[in-house]
């Protein structure tokens, strides 16, 4: 289970914060063409209402555009694109989450639908591996909370790049 | 085998300060030292509390602290208040090495030296003890 | 060579002679670029003591080391340098564009000395000899400064004791100038002192002057250390106390013995001293123990150091060959101006001192945003006057609106131009540096190389002007290397042996010009051409078709750079790709013109200033673009029956010229939202002397922005400057046209095109 989620400072501020009651980490539930995401809350700066997304013509596909967050252009990166996943129109459900990983800039993930936050202990984590074969390096592992099953993400390969 | 600490900010010259002192004879009074660099004042009170040090080689003319600040803090710690104590600068530093002298410091060589200037200046303090 | 005594071929003494090398070579580029900062100042009529210190310090050690490693040409000039800048220092001498000179040269002739050390370069002892000459008479007039000043006040004897004579010296001049001392007693955790002493540096900066740092000895243990700092300051107790707050800081100001000063006062010169404040605070004690001259009670200790000098020489500064004993000159005020008469040209200065404010430029960026920020604002009260306006029974309200807009507009616009202004600074700054350039150059290559400038004083933003350095010193460096011939084969062609580089800069309309222009080989299109098809950089049939300027481009292009090329063709090429991306980034792009046998002209072509751009906002494909309008030369109707197509490429003609056509929508691969209008529009741009016409759906006005960097992650994506944000939270992409026109003109087949443009 160590080798599940990339250890960094912020990772383990996020784990301390969660500390009481067992370990336990702070998951944000999102969902995408119908599926249950989730990441570490830690990296979320922010949840906003999608504004007016410009398109930048010839940048990378799974680049939607870019957006003003108060004063500052933030890029949108469309994870279903990135998935390969089913699109569907932006509608009053769209969030774009405002993510800060430490990269020298903020990045927008737009999502179908913020669900909720979770605060997974460790018993509730299962290492990639448990899907079986090769995973790509973006999935972390699978969250557990009652009734739910949450692909855990780990937002370092996807936005590196 | 001596210790010695060199505070220039010149790295060439620690350089060749530290050629000099390592390979010192001990005809010289002084013999191999080893040799400990501090690029700056702060750097050398970093490194100081990690003494003992057998002396001490100072420049004046630095960035931060001047070597005279340097040689005061020196002679008013516990540990290295009779350290022997060389100055080096050039001759136009004339007043500046007076104060550094009436300061505490025990000599003074005048910069350009030779390798055997040296190692005779960092003889002539040791055997002489500080005052 | 060199030759380290008693330590040659140990290896660590090659290691300490390596460092020699390259430390030297630091401190005398260090010594380049503090010249030219004190030449800039001097020009406005400042001095920077920090400057001059460490251009003191900077020669002081380069003589230290010179004598180590035996290099004695270096140790004779360094002496001479040395006691000249302890004048300066000091205040001894003042700072005139003649002792500059003599510095400037020195830089020079160090650079020659280190080649001619390291057995790359002829012998400079002729150079060297004649700077000396040249330092000997600049420190004619010196003289004492007002002593006693400093025992005016309370400070501790310890501290005035180890103050170096330099600070001593600041110290009175701060005295002088009128300032007030402060005494900072801090304490720092030693494992982090250089970032926190950083820190309080910065904070008190924009105060005062730091005058030194002394640890106090009280107080610390291994981990933590006490520092007292004197610091100079106009500001008052409470203001600086604000400024540098913390937890670990004490401040106080020192207080005046004020019986002992009416004392001091009176035997001193009275033109400074009416310049200083009223005493401040009531007697305190009356101690008249520290003169700094009475220092060190204890007999003089052994002189080290068998150098055949005499003890320690006080006085051995002024044994030098030229110049009058200190005493028989009085000194002129330090820090005084050279005028005619001490009193005034004091005053001057000290005006000249409070006047100005230096700021960093993140500030002006900052205050530029909001401009930005206001802008945007203006824009949407304009809308909100249109649509009041139309409604009969609100036409008073909407009048009014409108009043007030214009005001608001009048008044934003003058706010915008006052900070572009700030940021503006002379090319002259730059221009200095390439003086001392081209000289050193010619001089390496053994070619005699007169360099003219005009338009030094064009306004440039500060931002362009840091980065043209280095694209104009690699232009500078072709012209010299491959241009101009040397004399010999001048002479055989029938030019003045002396060859011409000239340096232009003008303003034109929202750009700035700058020509690098050369009467040398000028360079062989054939030559070029030969190479390139050699290369593979175009096919043999291509080449054919080339226009001139196609073939000048070729220089530009990353693999045209090899050094046996550049030869070959008497020609450029060395790293002018590079020269090229520079002047990209800044937005500008790069033109040539070349004769065989007359000379090369390369022209940059750059915009004024990087923050507030007017901008044509435009549509295309029911998007909004922004392009700026700095680069649009006009904008017509555009149909679609005007257009040839020659060579798969897309032209059309206007007022009798062919203008090569983008259709942007296709180009960036846009598909209509909405049915193709009926009519659609050409924009045409300009970059330097080329063309294109980029076609649009709709011309939506132009408005000023504030161009906003795009993120990282589509950093990559060409034929965009950035992005700006209109209002309503929608933002809109700002084309880069230099980049576009480079990628459709010179892109592949399109390189053809540009014959059209000739």
């Amino acid at each position: 289970m160590a080798g599940l989620v990339r250890t960094g400072a912020r990772h383990q501020r996020a784990a301390r914060r969660a500390g009481e009651g067992g370990k336990r980490t702070e998951y944000l539930a999102f969902t995408l063409a119908g599926e249950a995401y989730a990441v570490q809350i830690a990296f979320i700066a922010e949840i906003l209402k999608p504004p007016p997304i410009t398109e930048v013509p010839r940048a990378p596909r799974n680049i939607l555009g870019v957006v003003s967050v108060r004063g500052k252009l933030v890029t949108v990166v469309d994870l279903r694109r990135r998935f390969q996943l089913a699109e569907s129109p932006i509608d009053r459900k769209s969030r774009i989450l405002l993510t800060d990983l430490g990269l020298g800039e903020q990045i927008g993930l737009l999502v179908d639908e913020v669900l909720q936050v979770y605060r997974l202990a460790e018993s509730e984590l299962e290492a990639a591996s448990a899907l079986g074969g090769d995973q790509p390096a973006h999935i972390a592992g699978i969250g557990r909370p009652p009734g739910q099953l949450l692909v855990l993400l780990d937002l370092r390969p996807i936005l590196e790049t | 085998m001596r210790r010695v600490l060199v505070v220039e900010d010149s790295g060439s010259t620690r350089s060749f300060v530290r050629a000099v002192l390592e390979s010192a004879d001990r005809t010289d009074g002084v013999g191999p030292c080893e040799v400990v660099e501090a690029s700056c004042g702060f750097e050398a009170m970093r490194l100081l509390p990690r003494g003992p040090y057998d002396f001490i080689i100072t420049d004046i003319n630095m960035g931060d602290i001047n070597g005279l600040e340097l040689i005061r803090f020196i002679r008013k710690s516990e540990h290295h208040r009779s350290t022997p104590l060389v100055i080096m600068s050039t001759l136009s530093g004339a007043r500046d090495v007076e104060r550094g002298l009436a300061l505490g410091a025990n000599a003074y060589i005048c910069k350009p030296f030779t390798p055997d200037e040296l190692c005779a200046a960092c003889g002539r303090v040791l055997s002489q003890g500080a005052r | 060579m060199l030759e380290v005594p008693g330590g040659r071929g140990d290896p660590s003494f090659d290691k300490a002679r390596d460092e020699f090398f390259s430390e030297a070579q630091e401190l005398v580029d260090g010594l380049g670029r503090d010249l030219v900062a004190l030449d800039q100042a001097l020009k406005r009529g400042h001095s920077d003591p920090e400057i001059i210190n460490d251009v003191f310090r900077g020669v002081h050690t380069l003589k230290g080391l010179a004598g180590l490693f035996g290099a004695s040409r270096m140790s004779v000039v360094s002496h001479e340098l040395e006691d000249v800048l302890d004048d300066l220092r000091l205040g001894r001498v003042e700072l005139s564009s003649h002792v500059l000179d003599a510095l400037f040269q020195a830089v020079e002739i160090y650079n020659r000395i280190l080649a001619a050390e390291k057995g790359d370069g002829p012998d400079p002892t002729a150079d060297a000899e004649a700077l000396l000459v040249a330092l000997g008479q600049v420190s004619e007039h010196r003289g004492g400064t007002g002593v006693g000043l400093i025992a005016q006040y309370d400070l501790d004897p310890g501290l005035l004791g180890v103050l170096t004579e330099y600070e001593e010296h600041r110290l009175r001049t701060n005295i002088q100038a009128g300032l007030a001392l402060f005494r900072i007693r801090v304490r720092f955790s030693l494992a982090t002192i250089d970032s926190a002493l950083d820190d309080l540096k910065e904070k008190t900066k924009p105060h005062g002057e730091i005058i030194t740092y002394l640890p106090t000895g009280s107080g610390t243990d291994i981990e933590t250390i006490e520092l007292e700092i004197l610091m100079a300051s106009r500001a008052l107790l409470h203001v600086l106390r604000a400024a540098i707050a913390g937890p670990q800081v004490d401040i106080e100001e020192v207080r005046r013995r004020t019986a002992h000063s009416l004392a001091v006062q009176s035997s001193l010169p009275a033109a400074p001293m009416a310049a200083a404040p009223a005493p401040r605070s009531p007697v305190i004690r009356l101690d008249p123990t520290t003169d700094a001259a009475t220092l060190g009670g204890s007999g003089p200790p052994p002189i080290l150091g068998s150098t055949g000098l005499p003890a320690l020489r006080a006085e051995s500064t002024s044994a030098r060959g030229s110049g009058p004993a200190p005493s028989a000159t009085p000194a002129p005020p330090p820090g005084a101006l050279t005028g005619p008469v001490g009193v005034p040209s004091r005053e001057l200065s000290l005006r000249s001192v409070s006047q100005t404010v230096r700021v960093d430029i993140r500030k002006l960026d900052n205050l530029m945003t909001i401009v930005g920020e206001l802008a945007i604002v203006r824009t949407a009260i304009a809308g909100l006057s249109d649509r009041v306006r139309i409604r009969p029974e609100l036409r008073q309200l909407g009048i009014e609106l409108q009043r007030l807009h214009r005001s608001f507009d009048r008044h934003l616009s003058q706010l915008q131009n006052g900070i572009l202004e700030v940021r503006m600074v002379p090319l002259g700054q730059v221009f200095d540096k390439l003086a001392r350039v081209v000289r050193q150059i010619s001089r390496e290559h053994d070619k005699l190389v007169k360099l003219s400038i005009t338009g030094a004083e064009t306004e440039i933003d500060k931002l362009i002007v840091e980065e043209l350095s280095d694209p104009l010193m690699h232009m500078i460096r072709n012209a010299i290397d491959h241009g101009i011939e040397p004399p010999s084969e001048r002479e055989h062609v029938g030019k003045d042996e002396v060859g011409n580089i000239v340096l232009n800069a003008f303003q034109k309309g929202n750009h700035v010009l700058i020509e690098v222009e050369d009467d040398g080989r000028g360079m062989n299109p054939e030559a070029i051409v030969a190479s390139a098809v050699r290369k593979g950089m175009v096919s043999a049939d291509e080449a054919k078709d080339l226009t001139a300027q196609d073939i000048f481009a070729l220089v530009y292009m990353p693999g045209f750079t090899t050094k046996e090329v550049a030869t070959d063709l008497s020609g450029r090429g060395v790293g002018l790709d590079v020269v090229k991306t520079n002047i990209a980034k800044l937005g500008g792009v790069v033109d040539i013109v070349s004769g065989v046998g007359i000379g090369t002209k390369m022209t940059i072509t750059l915009p004024i200033t990087l923050a507030i751009i007017s901008v044509l906002l435009v549509e295309i494909a029911g998007r909004l673009f922004a392009m700026p309008l700095a680069s649009v030369g006009e904008a017509m109707g555009f149909d679609d029956r005007q257009v040839r197509t020659l060579e798969g490429r897309e032209v059309m003609t206007v007022r009798g010229k062919s203008l090569p056509v983008c259709r942007l929508a296709r180009l960036f691969g846009l598909a209509a939202t909405e049915p193709a209008s009926t009519r659609s529009f050409v924009v045409i741009a300009l970059m330097g002397n080329r063309s294109l016409g980029f076609v649009v759906d709709r011309l939506l006005g132009q408005q000023d922005i504030v161009v906003k960097a795009l993120g990282r992650s589509i950093k990559s994506v060409r034929g965009f400057a950035g992005a700006t944000e209109l209002g309503d939270q929608r933002v809109a992409l700002v084309l880069d046209v230099a980049a576009l026109i480079d990628e459709v003109l010179a892109g592949g087949e399109s390189r053809f095109m540009a014959a059209a443009l000739a």
